[in-house]
């Protein structure tokens, strides 16, 4: 049965040709703009993961800031808000961590220059305790963590704009007034980060950072907890019951970076669902563009519906006609759309972020899928009711009609 | 045997804002299997609701009618379509082809409704020798055709299930008088073979052709 009617429905889409192709249009932007959105969105979610990623086990503390807290050295509005956190303290979350590691980490920005008649340029400066770098920063690119007191590391990206190597020495302050140091290693590009930043950055040893910037081990920044026993969320609130006893006057902020990442992401899918409905605006309209056409369709062929019903044709063949044209238009329209969505998606990532590694994850081709079956469902949605209209028309009144 | 269609004080009201129109008058009369009749009478007479009648494509107000013994008035939308495709033949003035489907899937078109299946050319090819089409037009399109072959076709898909009726709406309106005369030869061998036929026409030369004649005049049969 159905044979024949998805043959009169090719052969109607075909002789209207132009229409149908119209209509096929409004179905590809539809999809494409629905895909497209998703792909982006995921695309971004993915680049942002492969970025936060390596700090996902780790628990944040840093001095109280008020009730807004601001994260690592920042400050904020509280009126009992701290600058610095105290050996008291570390040795307190050292403590209440075990046996996960506590590093202690001191961080200022100082004036230096990389070589002789170079500018004079400002960067952050991180001091951390020899023996917990490797645990922090566990990726070399070049050199080693054999840095004396005279030795640093720094940022890849701080070192291809200053064109440095391993060997290279930089000269700390205005006029080297905190002395010199060689770099001894490159630290692996690390992305966004909670915990610190290098890529921009030196670290140095806790030792030359006192000595240099006259600061004592009550002035920490942070403390960073690499929590490789338990849960990050167990680790906050143990640092929070040992040091924020008194409710009014808290000592300590704490970031649990898994639950941080845990809100990155669902912000991110929050933003990826918005953009991918503004997409589905114009799906909206792919359909009435359907709808319309398919009306067009019932009307042109109102006597044929009633020659068919006048010689045996039941209602739901005559249904069955009408959804296998749009089902046609909407198969169609959305695979193509499915395929230049992968395209514009390819052309979006290469361009935006320079890769295209997360074009064909699982995410992304799920987004095309919902790109392409949203279109179908559409397109045969808007074909129900014009296919319900023809099927119920009077034979008689329909075989009159010229 | 039961007669091929029977009226039982058949009336038809059709209500409209200015008032009732009555199309049918308590109408009764039986034909019977193998006969060939026309039926005639002016515009307005009610010849055109008394054939969707026949066809099943209309119900009474009040009264009952027949098929082959099969009482029609209280059939569903599917039985009633199903009565149409296996026992009605429709011969229509325009002869009402499908423009999308060559003459072979036109003439098929009703036996695949009944069936189920695709095109059985065999059957559709028997049944375009019986009204003398040429085998040379059968794949093209009803617009490549003239009149009397696209009636001939029509006349064809009307037979590919063997109904018990053909029920044939001025079949020769709209074809010059030759031609109409060759399409009533072919329906008057049909009827010869066998086929109960019901032709509704203005044209008495065409009343000519057939067994008896019915005259409608103002819903009711006149003779």
């Amino acid at each position: 049965m159905s044979t024949i009617f998805w043959e009169i429905s090719k052969r109607n889409i075909r002789i209207h040709m132009l229409r149908s192709s119209l209509a096929m249009l409004g179905i590809i932007i539809g999809v494409v703009a629905i895909a497209s959105m998703g792909i982006l969105g995921n695309t971004i979610v993915q680049e942002v993961s492969s970025s936060l990623s390596s700090v996902g086990d780790s628990v944040i503390v840093t001095p109280y800031a008020g009730g807004g807290g601001m994260g690592p050295g920042g400050g904020g509005g509280g009126s009992s808000a701290n600058l610095y956190l105290t050996d008291q303290n570390f040795q307190q979350i050292k403590r209440a961590v075990a046996p996960n590691v506590a590093i202690p980490i001191m961080s200022t920005s100082a004036h230096m220059k990389v070589g002789v008649g170079s500018d004079d340029i400002v960067a952050p400066i991180y001091g951390i305790p020899p023996d917990d770098t490797k645990k922090l920063l566990p990726d070399l690119e070049a050199g080693d963590y054999s840095n004396g007191n005279s030795g640093c590391l720094v940022g890849t990206t701080f070192a291809k704009d200053h064109n440095l190597k391993v060997g290279s020495r930089i000269s700390i302050g205005k006029d080297g007034e905190y002395g010199a140091l060689r770099v001894t290693g490159i630290i692996k590009e690390r992305g966004m980060s909670f915990d610190i930043s290098t890529d921009n950055a030196l670290v140095v040893t806790q030792d030359w950072f006192e000595n240099s910037f006259g600061t004592t081990n009550d002035e920490l920044n942070e403390v960073v907890v690499k929590v490789t026993n338990g849960d990050t969320a167990d680790v906050k609130t143990t640092i929070e019951k040992q040091l924020n006893r008194n409710t009014k006057d808290k000592t300590v902020s704490v970031i649990d970076s898994k639950a941080t990442l845990a809100t990155i992401y669902e912000t991110f899918g929050m933003v990826t669902t918005f953009v991918t409905a503004i997409g589905g605006i114009s799906m909206i309209v792919a359909g009435v563009s359907i709808f319309n056409i398919m009306m067009m369709s019932v009307n042109e062929r109102i006597k044929e519906i009633g020659i068919m019903r006048s010689i045996g044709t039941q209602k739901k063949e005559v249904m069955s006609m009408f959804i296998f044209e749009a089902s046609i238009i909407g198969i169609i329209g959305s695979l193509i759309g499915g395929i230049l969505s992968l395209v514009a998606g390819y052309a979006i990532s290469a361009l935006m972020f320079q890769t295209t590694e997360y074009l064909f994850t699982v995410a992304t081709m799920l987004s095309v899928a919902e790109g392409v079956g949203f279109g179908i469902v559409i397109c045969i949605a808007c074909g129900i009711y014009p296919a319900w209209q023809a099927a119920n028309l009077n034979p008689i009144d329909a075989l009159r009609h010229e | 045997m039961v007669p091929a269609i029977q009226f039982k004080d058949v009336v038809k009201v059709y209500p409209l804002k200015a008032g009732d129109v009555t199309a049918l008058d308590h109408i009764s009369f039986q034909v019977e299997h193998g006969e060939f009749i026309a039926i005639m009478g002016p515009s307005g007479s009610g010849k055109s609701t008394l054939l969707n009648m026949m066809g099943c494509l209309d119900t009474p107000t009040t009264g009952d009618i027949f098929i082959s013994g099969i009482g029609v008035r209280s059939m569903s939308d599917t039985e009633l379509t199903n009565l149409r495709r296996d026992r009605i033949g429709f011969i229509f003035q325009y002869f009402n082809l499908f423009p999308l489907l060559n003459i072979i899937e036109n003439v098929s078109f009703p036996q695949m409704l009944k069936s189920q299946k695709q095109v059985d050319e065999k059957k559709a090819v028997e049944v375009l020798r019986a009204v003398q089409l040429e085998e040379r037009l059968y794949t093209h399109t009803p617009l490549e055709l003239s009149g009397g072959q696209q009636q001939r076709v029509a006349i064809a898909r009307a037979l590919i299930n063997d109904p018990d009726i053909l029920l044939c709406d001025e079949p020769t309106g709209n074809l010059d008088s030759k031609t109409g005369a060759s399409i009533l030869d072919l329906m008057t061998e049909l009827n010869r073979k066998g086929s109960t036929i019901i032709i509704v026409t203005h044209d008495p030369h065409v009343a000519e052709y057939t067994d008896r004649t019915i005259r409608i005049v103002d819903g009711r049969i006149a003779e």
